[in-house]
């Protein structure tokens, strides 16, 4: 009689415990899902991303079939792979649709109602539109001629700023080339940086283009610490 | 009776044992309901997935074509050229490099949060890990990258979440290291300077350390790279 309430007993438990865990489990399975927006442009960003992947697979196959039949054909391609890398580094000009943003203070004198002082264009103002450029995918930018590229800064200094080592005074034009109509948008969106902007009163156009122009990077380059790395030296 | 202490024992597991039996049928059934929009999620969740893969899948061809082009064009004769095409790429990100350097670590605020806080205000915000970027570049920063990702003249930093989005399609998650090749000395100093940004960003409690380093190597840019011929985007 003892026995089998033990045994029952024991039963029990371990059924018990089998369920403890099993509704643990399916507790956690509920992984904290991405809203279906953001996973709707992530996706279209991958599919976008694809395509230009395959552009350049398809490239690249070209170039290794021209390699292949040998002659001046190598000199060619690596000349043809310097000058795509040379347009990605920023040292070409490009021309292409885009938007030109004009940013400029407002005199002080008409100014009555911020302290123009604080509420002039600072550089992490520029900061900020710049990198809402890029997030809407300008491929080149340029502020007041000067080219940004991967070692671009934007200094503090002062009323103005320093980009690429050169003052730069106002009015600020930044010059992006990439789809109009998304890098125009990504600024004008309600509550956007061009909002905030002008609710500090400070003057603030974007123009959609059919052709802009971003200049070059000319400054020579030199690498004092950065070295390609070498193969199998690594780790 | 003697049996009395075990009948009070086994009513209290039987009653837990129904108990979370319900729970349990409740929690199951819930999460088998056809809900629309978990639905949807999952469904581009996982076509995110295998869009994912298959851009890995073509990544790895791209890169194993980029080294046979690399090896074909291993010749005395254009070693001037290729020599130029390693320095340009430097720049555009296509080539990883190794170098002195620092490390720095951004993490989100440890400060404990008193009731009524915003707690927004101790997050780490797409300005605060621009900021420090911009403070590397400033001070010669000759190639960055975050958690690993090179970062190139058109790379943008987008906070969604805890998340990082960068590159387009590359989501990272904290901590942010961010790696940078230059003078250790020199970029440690322009972050940690009285006034600057570490400063600003400690005040946030949000966490910031740097670790000068002797050699850094930071990967290449692992993206195609969109390029222009005759002054039109081709990919």
């Amino acid at each position: 009689m003892k026995r089998t309430m033990y045994i029952s007993l024991l039963f029990t438990g371990c059924l018990l415990g089998i369920m403890l865990a099993f509704q643990f489990r399916t507790n956690t399975g509920y992984v904290q899902q991405e809203r279906p927006d953001v996973l709707t442009q992530e996706l279209k960003q991958l599919e976008q991303d694809y395509q230009v992947l395959l552009a350049e697979a398809t490239d690249l196959e070209k170039s290794l079939k021209q390699i292949e039949q040998g002659g001046n054909q190598t000199y060619e391609v690596l000349q043809n792979e310097l000058q795509k890398v040379r347009y990605a580094a920023g040292l070409e000009p490009v021309t292409g649709t885009g938007v030109v943003v004009v940013m400029d203070n407002m005199s002080t004198t008409k100014r009555t109602d911020y302290d123009p002082s604080l509420f002039s264009i600072t550089y992490e103002d520029i900061l900020r539109l710049v990198n809402e450029l890029r997030a809407a995918g300008a491929s080149a930018i340029s502020i007041n001629g000067e080219r940004l590229v991967s070692t671009s800064e934007i200094r503090n200094a002062g009323k103005f700023i320093d980009v690429n080592l050169t003052r730069l005074t106002t009015p600020y034009e930044i010059k992006a080339v990439g789809d109009p109509k998304k890098l125009a948008s990504s600024l004008q969106i309600t509550g956007g940086l061009v909002d905030t902007l002008k609710e500090w009163s400070i003057l603030v156009t974007v123009t959609t283009k059919e052709e802009v122009t971003v200049p070059a990077y000319t400054t020579p380059l030199d690498f004092d610490y950065a070295k390609p790395l070498k193969e199998g030296k690594d780790q | 009776m003697k049996l009395k202490e075990y009948h009070w024992a086994i009513a209290l597991v039987a009653m837990l044992f129904g108990l979370m039996l319900g729970v349990q049928f409740q929690l199951t059934s819930d999460s088998h309901q056809d809900d629309p929009s978990s639905e949807r999620t999952e469904k581009l969740a996982k076509q995110i997935e295998d869009k994912k893969a298959a851009l890995k899948q073509l990544q790895s061809n791209v890169e194993q074509m980029r080294q046979q082009l690399d090896e074909a064009t291993a010749r005395p004769e254009l070693g001037r050229l290729k020599k130029r095409l390693e320095e340009v790429g430097i720049m555009a990100g296509t080539v990883a490099v190794e170098g002195p350097g620092i490390e720095v670590t951004l993490n989100d605020s440890s400060i404990a949060l008193k009731p009524g806080q915003n707690p927004n205000l101790y997050v780490l915000h797409d300005e605060d890990v621009l900021k420090v970027l911009n403070e590397l570049k400033a001070a010669g920063a000759e190639a960055l990258a975050i958690n690993d990702q090179r970062l190139t003249a058109t790379s943008e930093i987008r906070c969604i979440g805890p998340t990082i989005l960068t590159n387009g399609n590359k989501r990272l998650a904290a901590p942010f290291v961010i790696t940078a090749i230059g003078n250790p000395d020199t970029l440690d100093s322009a972050l940690f300077m009285k006034g600057g940004v570490a400063e600003q960003l400690k005040s946030w409690g949000i966490q910031i350390s740097a670790n000068k380093l002797e050699r850094v190597i930071i990967p290449s840019y692992s993206g195609a790279i969109s390029y222009y011929v005759n002054g039109g985007e081709q990919a």
